[in-house]
């Protein structure tokens, strides 16, 4: 048992909260939150500095670092609101890609390394967002597949040079990569909460060559799990940072507001509720470390990371209402960095599974678990 | 990062987890069910506790001048976890907190009786803190000891001396300066036999279990039971509190409750015909308390590799108090919904499930947010060294 950070680890995490302070403060934000969220000059810059990188093979041009040492750049994106795709294209398609994709088709990771693309990944379809389940199908045909059906909430998806993208077929699920300009393919803007470019895709016979299939069968099914508890863990992270912000603003600022004459901090309801926020993040903070280091190490990690994202769905929530709360009229005034902070708790909290649904879940696990002793 | 336990540390708990089934024989869990007996005292307590002496667990964590074993405080964590997890009630305060200090502070006499004693599983130590007008506000404590020439002279009462009524000495708070400015300076630390004539307790019945108040009437104490620096023992008490807040939410007590409580909802079908567990209201309830029990092994876990490698935030200790103390009054009432009304009903009686141990640790666990320093003391600490806001005053 050891919960020390290594020392490249701390490496990357020193460096990594140096890049996003030089560029994350409110005024150079703002350009961003009506824009994608995302900003190509920080993109190129991660890019040049190795970020990027962290954890994409060397035979690529990456670093080569776990999957915990990516999560530490994230905890930073999510303290400092980055506007930097990081989940969707570094764990959500870049890991899966690096772990079961063919030699061809990982030849793109080195141009995701340096910043030069954006991969994505399309977990989502409407009322389902379980990747293992789709609705949309495919078909073998002479020279590959064909596929038909509705992704949405696609991260990225006008960016993106490749989309992975999950399908039923009569040979079990299908796992493969779309290039967005295929013919059959119609991708419309859909506004999300928290402002992250997201995309409606609607595939109708769109033709895919053999090149481009990942996995199929149980093969596909192993894949997507990858991506999605990766990217489950990844979401978790980034609210660490992003929660723990939030309650260091909410402390930073009840100190300073004076009401009645004195510092509302001095209040005791008011120093209360933000040290319940402070204790929530602990909880998530943990829950996480653990569930990361696990897939780190490819440990069995499914309840972990079950566990993790309920404490994530429900931290995220008490700690922005908890924040705005004690700030008052400020917090939801734009010109003040939280409320961006709460439109991506909001964002964070309901993908790829709220509390409720990943209780239910987890639920299940545990009979099964108690049933079979 | 690797939050799992090494081979060796796996070995440890599962050596200690079969080591306990000894200890808590059939005669030893008999004994238990009388109320008098549940926090210890009887034979079969004295017996087994003898026992943990002689094998060297006692002495775990002690220096090996000791005869110890130097256990790292991740190991002694797993102890700790393993003796709880299963039901013993062993004193850790005694052996943890009030040894190691009566060790270092106590006199060469004291060191081969009492910290030997203590070693050895023959010695049973309460602690004579609180007083009736002295419960969060320890300092304003009022029960005084004064110099004389035969050695200390001291009167005043304790309330909620636990294991008192068995125990051989206690650990005794009192006022030595009246003068002080600062009501914290001005106390010292006495080690109390029970057997002096001065000494008096009588029961005090709780909603879980039996406490005691306890008297000291003119009671002449001889100088070398006066431990630690004159009008310095703020610092012996609070020491002591911190480890006391963290022996307080050691997880392996709620994780065997939680198995013990799916398997039955496994094992027992509802009128349905089907297995309890199957329905999802039940699935969601376990899931609650998995999903908080995760949390405090790591954290509990985290802590004790933090006091190793000597970076324990002050305000980590009371993290763990508040989240942990609030999370098994929640635990008790998530598993009682389970079993339904029949978690009601009291061990002794027909119709009891997991014998009535539910029904029993929900009223004991009645103490746990304002004993050990109350929990709104505890988001004074953490708003204040966590997140550096001011204080009120």
């Amino acid at each position: 048992m050891d919960f020390k950070l290594s020392a490249e680890q701390q490496d990357v995490q020193k460096l990594a909260i140096q890049i996003f302070a030089d560029q994350t403060d409110n005024e150079h934000l703002r350009q961003f939150d009506n824009n994608s969220r995302y900003d190509t000059k920080l993109w190129s810059d991660l890019g040049e500095t190795g970020i990027l990188g962290i954890s994409i093979d060397p035979v690529q041009g990456g670093m080569g670092f776990g999957f915990e040492t990516l999560c530490l750049v994230i905890e930073e994106a999510g303290r400092s609101m980055a506007p930097a795709p990081l989940i969707p294209v570094l764990v959500s398609a870049a890991l899966p890609l690096q772990k079961f994709g063919t030699e061809q088709q990982q030849s793109i990771l080195g141009r995701v390394a340096t910043g030069d693309c954006l991969i994505s990944t399309a977990f989502a379809e409407p009322l389902n967002d379980d990747p293992l389940t789709p609705s949309t199908t495919a078909e073998r045909v002479a020279g590959g597949w064909q596929l038909s059906g509705l992704k949405h909430c696609v991260p990225y998806g006008a960016q993106a040079e490749k989309i992975l993208v999950s399908a039923q077929s009569s040979e079990g699920l299908v796992a493969l990569w779309l290039s967005p300009d295929n013919e059959g393919i119609e991708l419309t803007d859909q506004q999300s909460t928290s402002g992250e470019a997201q995309s409606h895709m609607t595939l109708t016979n769109v033709l895919v060559n053999d090149a481009d299939i990942m996995a199929i069968g149980s093969d596909a099914e192993t894949a997507m799990t990858y991506a999605l508890q990766r990217t489950q863990a990844a979401l978790c992270a980034f609210s660490v940072g992003m929660t723990d912000k939030m309650v260091r603003l909410t402390a930073g600022y009840t100190a300073e507001r004076e009401q009645f004459d004195v510092k509302i901090a001095t209040f005791q309801a008011v120093a209360h509720r933000a040290a319940d926020a402070y204790i929530d993040v602990e909880c998530l903070r943990l829950a996480t470390s653990e569930a990361v280091s696990l897939l780190d190490q490819e440990k069995p990690a499914d309840d972990s990371v079950k566990i993790a994202k309920i404490w994530c769905g429900d931290v995220t929530h008490r700690t922005s209402q908890a924040s705005q709360h004690l700030h008052g009229g400020i917090g939801v005034d734009r010109d003040y960095p939280l409320f961006r902070y709460s439109l991506w708790s909001k964002q964070v909290e309901l993908t790829l599974g709220g509390s409720a649904q990943l209780l239910s879940e987890l639920g299940e696990s545990i009979a099964e678990t108690f049933l079979n002793r | 990062m690797d939050i799992t336990l090494t081979p060796e540390q796996q070995a440890l708990q599962l050596e200690i987890r079969e080591y306990m089934k000894s200890i808590m024989s059939s005669a030893m869990i008999e004994e238990m069910k009388d109320p008098e007996y549940y926090e210890g005292g009887g034979p079969e307590y004295r017996k087994g506790l003898r026992k943990m002496g002689q094998d060297g667990w006692i002495a775990l964590s002690w220096p090996k001048e000791y005869g110890g074993r130097e256990a790292t405080a991740i190991e002694q964590y797993i102890f700790t976890e393993e003796v709880m997890r299963s039901g013993f009630p062993y004193p850790f305060l005694t052996t943890e907190a009030i040894g190691p200090i009566l060790a270092e502070y106590g006199s060469d006499e004291i060191r081969e009786t009492v910290v030997k004693g203590i070693l050895q599983g023959e010695v049973v130590i309460a602690i004579g803190y609180s007083e009736p007008g002295a419960g969060t506000d320890l300092a304003a404590l009022k029960t005084k000891a004064e110099k004389n020439d035969n050695g200390w002279l001291i009167n005043g009462q304790k309330i909620w001396t636990s294991l008192a009524n068995f125990s051989d000495y206690i650990w005794l708070a009192a006022r030595t300066d009246s003068d002080a400015v600062k009501k914290h300076k001005g106390l010292s630390m006495f080690l109390v036999p029970k057997d002096n004539p001065g000494f008096s307790h009588t029961p005090i019945w709780t909603l879980g279990v039996r406490t005691n108040a306890t008297y000291f009437e003119d009671l002449q104490l001889d100088d070398k039971y006066q431990i630690g620096e004159v009008n310095k023992g703020w610092r012996l008490i609070t020491g002591q509190l911190n480890r006391e807040r963290l022996s307080l939410v050691n997880h392996g007590p709620i994780q065997i409750l939680y198995e013990d409580v799916a398997t039955w909802a496994a094992e027992t079908q509802g009128k349905d015909g089907q297995p309890i567990i199957s329905k999802p209201w039940v699935q969601t309830n376990l899931a609650k308390v998995k999903t908080g029990l995760e949390v405090l092994r790591v954290m509990n876990w985290k802590q004790a590799w933090a006091i190793e490698e000597n970076r324990l935030g002050m305000e980590q200790a009371s993290v763990a108090k508040v989240y942990g103390t609030e999370y098994f009054v929640e635990v008790y009432r998530l598993l009682m919904e389970v079993l339904g009304q029949d978690a009601t009903i009291g061990g002794d009686s027909p119709g009891a499930l997991l014998q009535g141990r539910l029904e029993h640790r929900y009223r004991v666990g009645s103490i746990l947010t304002f004993g050990g320093g109350c929990n709104e003391v505890q988001r004074d600490i953490i708003s204040a060294a966590g997140l550096w806001m001011p204080r009120a005053r």
